[in-house]
Parts: structure tokens; C-alpha cells; sequence
């Protein structure tokens, strides 16, 4: 009875030192918002196919499983996305095609929300006017402004977006985007139409529940959500490297227009 | 490898004030465009790429036959003129302007905007739209 | 309680005015400082350097030889230089001929290099050595500049013999050291717990710049913008970077370049900022430049530049049917 009251205490101890820690890990920003600062990945699926879908072969044969694509669960809710009938078709194109048309390939900015499941690390760093969030893939960024917005001016890639507070969620509203950008590799696109609301919750301390909510009236018969946790990296001195991945891709695009050397 | 230093000074056709002057000389205009095709072109706006690192803007010109022809042409960051309260709606489809610049060294219909006018001669994008210019802090 | 906080105005102008000292008379500066001012802070205490900044401005980046000798402007010359280079630079003046005209390239609403000299009114943005220029490059440096030359005064063979900004890789707005440009002169600082965090609006880079003192990456990790590692010195901002790659020679330097950045909050709309290039293999001695960034009100937009680039596929495409013209001018004669 003794040994097991001792254990209690111990244990009672550690969660109670656990808590403390948490809290001295600054857990909440000074304004008593959740700090979502740190630097966060996606660890699924869902930039090879937001929908569930089984391994399917690459479609580079010399590389073989290297490029293989793995089986994943969607981190579409109902896993289906509403296409209107025409849309599904250019989805359907988008997919045959993908090997070329993919603008990934290309190291473009990859738009939202694709860049959150990117399978590469970004920093979320949060003040109380605006919160920046930078990705390692293409060095894409955005900023959310959480007070006085500007207008947006014209289409981008990353999109506008304007952030609030809804308890413990960070609710970011984007619009203003082009339509160049995919959702993943599958071909899954909008137009420039698109309406994203993201929604940031942390799960404890090093992890956020991340959910999508996309509209598009010309793409989509309804809007239609993801969700997925993202979580943080914990190594010691984690910190992003730069992925300028516009040197690689500079042969594929402008080799055509290379001097041909004459032998 | 910046030999000429005084080139903000001296040479006012590139006077750019950069961290390489002689090196942005290489985006060269010349590279791209031949300063042996001068062209004057009028025609209608009927796209605008209100792009980086430079917009397009699209028009249609008629020639002479009564022919459309349609022209690109290239011209600089959006970004400024987005400062200086400028839109994407800030050159409406339609609307007709002269294109003074010189043809693509490729001879495709391509040009620069080395100058970009309204038929009466006031330059594009000049003055504010009507917002009172908030951001411009050349007064 | 942190003594700094009490340290009068004065002080802390006579301490922006000590680099300056170099045995010359430093005129007074054109910072509209109140004597009201006191350093802001952040909640951890540090000095705030944050908001959208801008170091747009027409002073040269080395000292003209015509200015030899003359380290600052007076106020009278300063109006009187701007007019001047406002005057040349200005795009809507068609060129001398057609050359010079199309490089010229567009009207002058398309830019925006700022309109006054720095406000500290020297004559060059590089004031260490004394004399406002960069000090001469080692035998190396010089072969590995004057072939990086020559590429660029030909036509170019592929992408990768335009330069960086046009290749849509780097610009110098970014650098670092972060060096203004023709426009987009835009810089965004934020500050969080353990990071000083920098958006340069070309090409919407982030400087993440942690405050921890982990040691640098290794020597393998090598970056454009190299590797920052910051620390503040009083209410000055120290940023060392290292681990640079050999693709950027900044005015000529190598990989091996050891750069120093100091940022200075001076005022309510002033952050001076200082730069000391460091790399022995490249320069025959260190130097130093500064820049005042000053507080913008406009928004900072995306720049994205490789996904809009049809100037390349342009550029090759031109090149190549100028090299075909010169063979057929040739084969004819």
C-alpha cells in the first residue's frame, strides 16, 4: 500500500512538473492567445493525393520504388471532392498528365492549402499584428494580417489572407488567389475563384489540428473540407534550410533555348 | 565585379542604384528586344498580367488592312504602382493605348512598353486613382 | 531594473554619430529624433525593430571619383545632387539613342529607387575604407570576377550566364548584406521569443535569424543567403552570417565570406544599419557599409518571380536568333 501511495506521488509529481514545463514553454503568447510559434510539418499523404487512395507505380520507370507512390487515408472529410461534371474532367486530365503538369515539377509556389502538407518543415511566426509563415519548399511565404489588412491588389499565389481569433483557433481567411496552383499531385485544382478558411488548434503542446475548408463556385458543387494534424519538430536546433529549387528546374524549362554547341 | 562605379552618374540610360549596376545591365531590354525594330503600336487592352518581375499587358492593333494583330508587351513590377493605390482593375479591358517600344530580337510580337501612353499623350498610370495616393511618400 | 533604459537622447546620438568620426566633421544628420524619444521595447525587453521598413535611396553605393575627398554632402549639395540624379535616372527621358533607349526599358512610374540621399548625407554607402570604395580584390578574386565578366558581356548560352535577380534566384534587395535596388525596396521585421525573422519583399525571402547561440551550420550547409546567427550588443542587433555559397559573389566575394550586420534602432522611423564584409580570401582588407532603413506606411506584396518569367525563355530566344542573323551576315559576305 505504502509502494503504491510512493509510485502515486511520483507519478502525481511528474505530470504536475510536466504541466509546469509546459507552461514555462510558453504555451500561450503574452496576450493570452495560444502560441502557435515554432516550426511545424505535415506527416501524411496528402500531397501525392488529398483522397484516399492506394500505392500506385511512379512514372519514372529508371527510378522505380524510389518514385512509387505510397498508399495513404485522404484527409478529405467524406473523401469525396465535389467536382461540377466539366471540372472533373480537367481533374481527370490534370492526373493523366501529371508527370508534366504538375507545378510542383516546376518549383512553383505552391499556393494554399498545399503548402501546409508539403511534406517539408515551416516556421509559424506569430506577433499580435500579422503572423508569417515561411515554408521551406521554394521559399514560399505568406503573411496574415490579423489587424487593418490592406486590400489585395491583384491575384497571387499564396493568396491574401486576414487572420482572427475564435478561442483557441486561429481562423485565416484567403481569397485573391490565381489559378495556377494544385492541391496536390493527383491534379486536384480550383480556379481563381478560390475561398480558403484554414484553422489552426493546438493539440497540446506540440501538435495543431489543422483543418481546410475550400470553396470554388466554378470548380466545386459545394464547399468541401480537409483536415489533418500537423506537428512540431522537436529536434534541438531545428531550424529550416533553404529548398531554392529554381536552379534545378532551370535545364527542364529553358534548355530548349540553350546555344547548341556545334561539334 | 562592378568595375564602373560611376555609372549611376554618368551613364543615366541604366542608372540604376543596385548592389551590381553592370549586372542588371544584362536583363538587358537589349537582350530581349532589338533596337533596330522600333514600334508604335495602338491597340486595345484585352489582358493584363499584373505579374512578376514584369506585367504583360495584351493588346489587339488593327492594321492598316483592317488585320488584328495581337501584341504582348512587356513592362515593369506591379508591386510599385500597387503602393501607389493602383489595382488590377486600374487598366480596364477595352481600353486603348500606345504602346511606344521596340519589337522582340526573335520578331515575335512581343515588345517593351518603353513607353506607355492614353491616344492624348498622358502617360499610364500617372496620378492617383481616386484613393488620394495613401502610400506615396514622394510628395 | 535595466540601466540602458536611462540613458539620455544625447548619448545615444553621439553614438550614432561615432562611426562617422573617422577624422572628418560630421554635419548633423537629417533624423528627426525628438528628445522625447526612447528606445521601444519588446516584451522581452529587446529594442523593437519591427514594421515594414524601406532603404530606398540615390546615394551611390561607392563614392564617385568626382566626389574624392568628401566623405558627407551638405545639405545644399544633397538638394542639389537629387535633383540632379533624379533628373538622369529619370525613365521617361527617352535615350540619347535607340541602344540606350531600350535599355532605358520603361516609364519611371514603374519604379521606385527612392528620392533623397541617405540621411546621414555621406556620399557613398561604403564608408569603411575612408575613401567609399571597396577595397581591391585579391589576385584570385580578380580571375574568378573578370571571367564571371566576360560571360556577362556576351550573349548569354543558357540561363545560368544571366544574373541572379534575372534567373529569379536572388536579388540584392535580399543580398545579404540587403542593398536597395531599383524598386521593391521593402523589408518586413518581426520579432518572437528566441528569433529576429526579416521578409524581404524580393523574392519574398525570410531571414530567420535565431537569438539562441546555437553554434552555425556545418560547413556542408551551404546557402544563398548564407546562415545567420544573431545576439544583441546593447540596443544593437548583431546578425553573423556564414556558410555562403560560391554562386552570389557578392562585389566579388567567395564562399568563405564572413558577414556582420548591425541594425540600430535610431529613432521612430530610423533603423541604421551597418555591414562588414569579412573574407579574406576575396578582399585585400575587411569593409563597411551602411545604409539607413527608414519606416514605410505601404504594404509590402508577393513578388513572385519565377512562376511569371517569360523573360528568359525571351532573352534565349533572342539571343539565339541574333546568333543566327550574325552566321547568315557572315556566310553572305
Amino acid at each position: 500500500m505504502l509502494i503504491r501511495l510512493l509510485w502515486t506521488s511520483i507519478l502525481m509529481g511528474s505530470v504536475l512538473a510536466a504541466a509546469a514545463n509546459n507552461q514555462q514553454r510558453h504555451n500561450r503568447t503574452m496576450q493570452g492567445k495560444p502560441d502557435l510559434n515554432g516550426i511545424w510539418q505535415a506527416l501524411n499523404t496528402a500531397n501525392w493525393d488529398l483522397q484516399e487512395h492506394a500505392a500506385r507505380a511512379g512514372l519514372i520507370t529508371s527510378l522505380e520504388a524510389a518514385v512509387a507512390e505510397p498508399g495513404g487515408l485522404g484527409a478529405v472529410e467524406g473523401d469525396e471532392i465535389p467536382y461540377l461534371p466539366a471540372a472533373l474532367k480537367k481533374k481527370q486530365q490534370n492526373f493523366e498528365t501529371r508527370l508534366t503538369a504538375d507545378p510542383e515539377i516546376k518549383c512553383y509556389l505552391p499556393g494554399v492549402p498545399r503548402a501546409t502538407y508539403m511534406p517539408y518543415p515551416f516556421q509559424i511566426v506569430q506577433t499580435s499584428d500579422v503572423i508569417l509563415i515561411a515554408y521551406e519548399f521554394a521559399g514560399a511565404a505568406r503573411t496574415i494580417y490579423m489587424k487593418n489588412p490592406p486590400e489585395s491588389p491583384a491575384d497571387s499565389w499564396m493568396g491574401h489572407s486576414v487572420g482572427h481569433w475564435e478561442g483557441p483557433t486561429l481562423v485565416v481567411d484567403v481569397t485573391s488567389f490565381n489559378d495556377q496552383t494544385w492541391f496536390d499531385r493527383a491534379g486536384n485544382f480550383h480556379s481563381d475563384a478560390l475561398h480558403v478558411v484554414e484553422r489552426y488548434t493546438p493539440l497540446g503542446h506540440d501538435a495543431l489540428d489543422y483543418e481546410a475548408t475550400i470553396e470554388d463556385p466554378k470548380v466545386f458543387s459545394r464547399p468541401w473540407k480537409i483536415s489533418m494534424p500537423l506537428y512540431r519538430r522537436l529536434e534541438k536546433n531545428a531550424q529550416l534550410l533553404e529548398f531554392k529549387c529554381v536552379e534545378f528546374v532551370e535545364e527542364l524549362m529553358y534548355g530548349d533555348y540553350r546555344k547548341k554547341v556545334n561539334k | 565585379m562592378n568595375i564602373r562605379t560611376a555609372g549611376v552618374l554618368v551613364f543615366a540610360g541604366i542608372g540604376l542604384v543596385l548592389g551590381a549596376a553592370t549586372a542588371l545591365a544584362h536583363h538587358a531590354f537589349s537582350a530581349e528586344f532589338d533596337a533596330s525594330k522600333p514600334v508604335k503600336l495602338r491597340g486595345k487592352v484585352t489582358k493584363v498580367e499584373w505579374i512578376n518581375p514584369h506585367a504583360w499587358i495584351h493588346i489587339d492593333v488593327e492594321d492598316s488592312d483592317g488585320k488584328v494583330i495581337s501584341w504582348m508587351v512587356e513592362a515593369g513590377t506591379p508591386n510599385t504602382l500597387f503602393r501607389r493605390g493602383f489595382s488590377k482593375n486600374s487598366l480596364p479591358l477595352g481600353t486603348e493605348i500606345v504602346v511606344d517600344g521596340y519589337q522582340a530580337k526573335d520578331g515575335s510580337n512581343r515588345a517593351n512598353g518603353r513607353d506607355l501612353t492614353f491616344p492624348d499623350g498622358r502617360k499610364l498610370f500617372i496620378g492617383t486613382p481616386g484613393t488620394g495616393a495613401p502610400y506615396d511618400e514622394k510628395k | 531594473m535595466n540601466p540602458r533604459n536611462l540613458i539620455p537622447v544625447c548619448v545615444v546620438i553621439a553614438l550614432y554619430l561615432a562611426p562617422a568620426a573617422a577624422g572628418q566633421d560630421a554635419p548633423s544628420p537629417k533624423t528627426s529624433s525628438s528628445r522625447h524619444w526612447s528606445m521601444p521595447r519588446t516584451p522581452d525587453g529587446q529594442p523593437d525593430l519591427q514594421g515594414i521598413w524601406t532603404n530606398g535611396t540615390i546615394t551611390p553605393f561607392e563614392r564617385p571619383r568626382d566626389l574624392a575627398g568628401k566623405p558627407y554632402f551638405t545639405q545644399e549639395e544633397a538638394a542639389e545632387y537629387e535633383k540632379r540624379v533624379l533628373d538622369q535616372n529619370n525613365r521617361d527621358r527617352r535615350g540619347k539613342n535607340a541602344e540606350e533607349d531600350v535599355a532605358g526599358a520603361y516609364n519611371e512610374f514603374w519604379f521606385d529607387r527612392g528620392t533623397k540621399v541617405v540621411s546621414t548625407l555621406r556620399t557613398a554607402l561604403v564608408i569603411d575604407p575612408p575613401d567609399g570604395r571597396v577595397p581591391a580584390l585579391t589576385p584570385e578574386a580578380q580571375k574568378a570576377a573578370a571571367s564571371r565578366d566576360a560571360i556577362s558581356r556576351r550573349l548569354p548560352e543558357g540561363p545560368e550566364d544571366m544574373d541572379l535577380p534575372v534567373r529569379c534566384l536572388l536579388w540584392p534587395t535580399a543580398g545579404p548584406p540587403m542593398l536597395p535596388s531599383a524598386y521593391n525596396n521593402n523589408y518586413r521585421i518581426l520579432q518572437v521569443r528566441g528569433y529576429v525573422v526579416m521578409l524581404i519583399e524580393m523574392i519574398h525571402d525570410v531571414r530567420i535569424i535565431p537569438l539562441d547561440g546555437r553554434p552555425h551550420l556545418s560547413a556542408n550547409g551551404r546557402q544563398w543567403l548564407g546562415d545567420p546567427r544573431g545576439h544583441w550588443e546593447g540596443d544593437t542587433l548583431v546578425v553573423d552570417t556564414t556558410n555562403f555559397t560560391n554562386k552570389t559573389h557578392f562585389r566579388g566575394a567567395d564562399e568563405n565570406l564572413h558577414l556582420v550586420e548591425r541594425f540600430k534602432r535610431t529613432g521612430p522611423n530610423t533603423i541604421l544599419y551597418q555591414f562588414t564584409v569579412d573574407d579574406p580570401t576575396a578582399f585585400t582588407k575587411s569593409w563597411t557599409g551602411e545604409v539607413p532603413f527608414t519606416r514605410s506606411t505601404a504594404p509590402m506584396f508577393e513578388y513572385a518571380c519565377h512562376e511569371g518569367n517569360y523573360s528568359m525563355v525571351n532573352m534565349l530566344r533572342g539571343a539565339r536568333a541574333q546568333e543566327k542573323a550574325e552566321a547568315l551576315k557572315k556566310e553572305t559576305k
